[in-house]
């Protein structure tokens, strides 16, 4: 799930929460956008909308595993914190797509 | 000796915190009413209800991801009755001491958040009676740090450089310049507020679980959930290393690969959604 403005919506988006107007759902959970749809919800008072997919990454993938690096450098070697540092790897790489 | 006394004078000044001036008011509203020992369910939900803003935060909160009860809960009342009092009661502190942390700690409020899904998470998977009250734990786990760099600005200003200069974690440098940690801090708090000892526990020892006589599952969940969130490096806590882990609390839990992808995944949402929670 992320979290997008209105100005970045496009059509095949899919929500990912449904969108709310005070207790009303006017589109519900895993509604796909359609053009008409897109131009409907931008012309609502509404700043954001959450959809599926994975957030866009502020910083680079190199970057985010230097920082993982840094932030293990003391704690390498002691127990259990290799596997984790491992697993928090595998799950960085997935964000950027593998 | 000159330490003891250091301790309690350092101990009497947290807890008058809530007769500083510059206190938002709520905060000081929340800290005064928890401190009765007995306190109702009605006259919580009569405050809340008082306060429109204070009603909608808290909706917010109990609606959202991090309590499981998505787009359920309308009513302060009804919350409660959910919820429970101690979550409730965590839960007005967490969102008053958010400005705060705001204010103070660029991050900080994202990492308390961020610990308090990956709580919930595990608590659930221990099947424990009440997962809510573990993931209040871990919400409100560093609210030490908040009440600290109130009081002691200066020296936990020190404490910070000091951690960064000398690469060192920031629990480490305050004991150099302060009588007690933030953790410390936080076990004091929480008893000033009349939290159970199962909760006081929890907080106060989440940087040595194996100290948790009462509570050690608990406060085993609190130090792992600390160091996921910190391991994939969401929100700021004061410095930017992973403590090692204690490695019986570690073993007490046994996630798995997928449990421990799983947190990191709902971690990651949490990040994306902290901002909105002001």
């Amino acid at each position: 799930m992320r979290r997008i403005t209105i100005d970045k919506l496009e059509p095949g988006m899919i929500l990912a929460k449904p969108l709310m107007r005070g207790t009303m759902v006017i589109l519900g959970e895993g509604t796909q956008l359609t053009d008409a749809w897109v131009s409907r919800i931008e012309d609502m008072e509404i700043d954001h909308l959450f959809i599926e997919g994975s957030p866009e990454q502020a910083i680079p993938k190199e970057e985010a595993l230097a920082q993982l690096d840094a932030r293990f450098k003391h704690v390498e070697d002691q127990p259990h914190m290799k596997f984790l540092k491992k697993i928090v790897r595998e799950h960085i790489e997935g964000l950027y797509g593998g | 000796m000159a330490d003891n006394i250091q301790l309690q004078k350092m101990r009497a000044k947290v807890e008058g915190f809530n007769t500083l001036p510059t206190l938002p008011s709520t905060l000081r509203q929340i800290s005064v009413m928890l401190e009765k020992p007995r306190l109702t369910m009605d006259e919580i939900a009569r405050f809340v209800s008082n306060d429109p803003a204070l009603t909608t935060k808290v909706l917010k909160m109990v609606n959202s991801a991090a309590y499981g009860f998505p787009g359920r809960i309308s009513s302060v009342s009804h919350a409660i009755m959910l919820l429970g009092l101690n979550v409730i009661r965590g839960l007005l502190l967490g969102i008053s001491v958010f400005e705060l942390m705001q204010k103070n700690m660029a991050g900080l409020w994202e990492h308390s958040l961020a610990c308090a899904v990956a709580a919930r998470y595990i608590a659930q998977q221990k099947k424990m009676k009440e997962p809510e009250e573990v993931s209040i734990c871990a919400l409100l786990h560093d609210i030490g740090k908040a009440i600290v760099m109130l009081q002691y600005p200066s020296e936990y200003e020190q404490s910070l450089q000091e951690a960064k200069n000398r690469d060192i974690c920031l629990y480490k440098a305050e004991k150099k310049y302060l009588a007690a940690t933030h953790a410390e801090v936080g076990l004091w708090l929480a008893q000033k507020w009349q939290f159970p000892t199962n909760l006081v526990e929890a907080i106060g020892f989440h940087h040595q679980p194996q100290s948790a006589n009462l509570a050690p599952l608990e406060t085993a969940i609190v130090h792992v959930s600390d160091i996921l969130v910190r391991a994939r490096g969401v929100g700021f806590a004061g410095d930017s290393f992973v403590p090692a882990v204690q490695p019986a609390a570690w073993e007490m839990l046994g996630l798995s690969d997928e449990d421990i992808k799983n947190i990191l995944i709902q971690v990651e949402e949490t990040a994306s959604m902290a901002g909105e929670e002001a």
